[in-house]
């Protein structure tokens, strides 16, 4: 057997080594993509106050502080039975739709759409924000960096800090929006909604209407049928911050609509010798190992599924492109449904759809005047104090959970986490393998395009490992083994 | 004195990982009240640690660093035009500096002239605690010292 490593995965946060294994005939035998797990973090805060949590947790990862912080304030919303102001939530919610148009913006421009804009044959050194800027034109660079600048002022000016956010409390908001800040804010809101939408034409005319990359899209190469995981709205809309967590299957059938709190009993962990990572899948479907279809309890938590869960969006800019990426992939609408798009490179164009809603409903709550009322906090009550609380939200790169168990005075017992990445190591997994099985075959020696194609089945998870194993390492370049059936090092491939 | 800003790179929970914040934040007594330079604490590298010194003339940068060919503790010097290894210049979510620099200079942002970084060899930075090791600790004064000489040039 041979045996293919790839350690670890460029523009990824943290860890991570792809071993490959191949038969006699030189074919593809297993994938595995390993994350070496660093322990400590809930040692770490055990016996802390648990309304440390927000401060501590929104470290976990540079990438998404934000989610983090709302997830444990949620929780600690929970743990001390106190629900935020009206302001307040629309407060946390219009910070949250900043933050994603900042992510999801520059997950196209820097991370996922580079492998398309540049070409997924470019050189490694030229599919990134640079080579973007020079095929796009300078000022589309421009805008990025526009783009991210006066959401990263809103997001200072709402959070307290730039980086990581200490504004949110249990029971609501430490701060008030004034008159000129919403103003601002609602301003900036509206250059994301144009951004968004020139972003999408951007992917259209770019991906979509280029014939080799649109059967790149469509092709089976990155198709897994697995169930789809999202948080929706009181009528099954996508929702970022709040609402129940809904699983379709692969027809688009609801399998469960739960309370982010009931997660324990919806979601169990599959441990495999080879990884320190778990990987969660579906209680009601079972464990049925690295497949997909009906009977495997695999789901995916990601920008694809989430729309995939949706009836619809709740914003009609964002609703008109949702209709248009079901309608091109050709899904029937059954009991106003549509059948869920397994095509994992779509991924990419249903985070742009995000973009846009969240842009659209930063708009929304911006104009709401409701949103510069000075009522943004309820102080907990003693009396309703839980000791248990479980908060979840959308993060950029899937559903967070974060749960928080003290003792009567509020010392941390007990915390747990299930971040973004980690409801999608199976697919992440399941993809890897296919990529290999396609493009490894009869012993043919891989090259470099075998690496950007199985990075770019990455990509389009928006993975970030460092948070998935709690751990924040800073660089991570690129390795890819080749073992033969023996174990032997037949090749290997390094970048970064 | 040029507006300077002396940023500090790193995860404070993640034991020597957090030295540059540690750094920057003993510099608070010593330089926190001149005019003309500015604190900052960042993790994330890439675009966003060009974004943070765009508008300054002069940009110090600490950081930890994972060499393994250093002692602990020691401190290295770079400037944006050495191979830069510290562990959050790059952003492994968007690009690394250097890149990002090149897309400053293209865009004609007002990307400081002055771009130093030190970073410091680091024995531990995947273990949750808030403190250094002890020669990652003892290189702090020499940080200070290093930087307020600079800050003189």
């Amino acid at each position: 057997m041979q045996r293919i490593t790839i350690d670890p995965i460029t523009r990824l946060e943290g860890h991570g080594k792809i071993e490959i294994f191949l038969d006699d005939a030189g074919n593809v035998a297993n994938a595995y993509l390993q994350v070496p797990e660093l322990r400590g973090f809930e040692q770490f805060c055990v016996g802390r106050l648990a309304e440390e949590m927000p401060i501590i947790t929104n470290r976990i990862c540079g990438v998404c502080p934000e989610a983090h912080h709302l997830a444990s304030v949620k929780a600690l919303d929970a743990l001390f039975g106190v629900e935020p102001t009206a302001a307040a939530r629309k407060i946390r919610e219009l910070l949250y739709m900043t933050f994603f148009v900042t992510d999801h913006t520059t997950h196209f421009y820097a991370l996922g759409g580079p492998d398309f804009i540049v070409g997924p044959d470019a050189p490694p050194a030229e599919r990134n924000i640079l080579g973007v800027a020079r095929k796009v034109g300078l000022e589309v660079a421009s805008e990025v960096i526009g783009c991210r600048s006066r959401n990263h002022q809103i997001i200072k000016v709402m959070t307290g800090r730039g980086i990581h956010p200490v504004a949110g409390l249990p029971g609501g908001w430490s701060r008030r929006i004034s008159e000129d800040e919403r103003r601002d804010i609602e301003g900036a809101a509206r250059k994301n909604v144009e951004f968004a939408l020139f972003t999408l034409k951007v992917f259209d005319d770019i991906v979509l209407k280029n014939p080799a990359y649109l059967e790149l899209v469509t092709s089976d190469i990155y198709l897994h049928r697995t169930y789809s995981m999202g948080t929706v709205d009181s009528a099954n809309r996508v929702n970022f911050y709040d609402g129940l967590i809904r699983v379709v299957d692969q027809e688009g059938a609801e399998l469960v609509k739960y309370h982010p709190s009931d997660y324990m009993n919806q979601i169990a962990e599959r441990v495999e010798p080879w990884t320190y990572l778990k990987f969660p899948y579906l209680k009601k479907v079972g464990w049925n190992g690295f497949t997909d279809g009906k009977e495997s309890g695999v789901y995916s938590s990601t920008p694809l599924s989430r729309l995939n869960v949706a009836d619809g969006m709740a914003t009609p800019l964002a609703q008109e492109h949702f209709e248009r990426i079901y309608e091109a992939f050709g899904s029937r609408k059954i009991n106003g449904h549509f059948q869920p798009i397994h095509h994992r490179l779509a991924t990419h164009w249903a985070r742009l759809i995000e973009l846009l809603y969240a842009a659209e409903h930063m708009l929304e709550l911006a104009k709401d005047p409701e949103i510069a009322s000075a009522d943004v906090r309820n102080i907990p009550n003693p009396a309703d104090f839980k000791g248990v609380g479980i908060g979840s939200v959308e993060a950029p790169r899937g559903t967070l959970t974060h749960h928080y168990e003290t003792d009567e005075k509020g010392v941390l017992r007990k915390v747990n986490m299930i971040v973004g990445t980690t409801n999608n190591y199976a697919p992440m997994t399941m993809s890897v393998k296919r990529v290999a099985e396609k493009l490894i075959n009869g012993g043919k020696t891989p090259d470099e395009g075998l690496l950007n194609k199985v990075e770019m089945a990455f990509r389009l998870y928006d993975p970030c490992l460092s948070c998935a194993t709690h751990n924040l390492p800073g660089k991570m370049p690129l390795r890819l083994i080749i073992r033969d059936k023996d174990g032997n090092v037949v090749r290997t491939l390094t970048r970064g | 004195m040029l507006k300077t800003i002396i940023i500090g790179m790193g995860n404070p929970l993640l034991r020597d990982d957090g030295v540059g914040i540690l750094a920057v934040r003993a510099l608070e007594s010593a330089v926190g009240t001149r005019q003309n330079v500015d604190l900052l604490e960042l993790y994330t590298g890439g675009i966003r640690l060009m974004e943070e010194m765009a508008g300054y003339e002069r940009a110090f940068v600490v950081d930890a660093m994972v060499t393994g060919r250093h002692e602990p503790g020691t401190i290295i010097a770079f400037s944006p035009t050495d191979f830069i290894t510290t562990r959050h210049t790059i952003s492994t979510h968007d690009t690394d500096f250097r890149t990002s620099l090149e897309m400053a200079h293209l865009l004609g942002l007002p990307i400081p002239n002055d771009i130093r970084f030190w970073g410091v060899e680091a024995v531990d930075v995947d273990t949750f605690s808030e403190e250094l090791t002890g020669p990652v600790d003892a290189a702090i004064p020499r940080i200070i010292e290093n930087i307020l000489a600079s800050l003189a040039d």
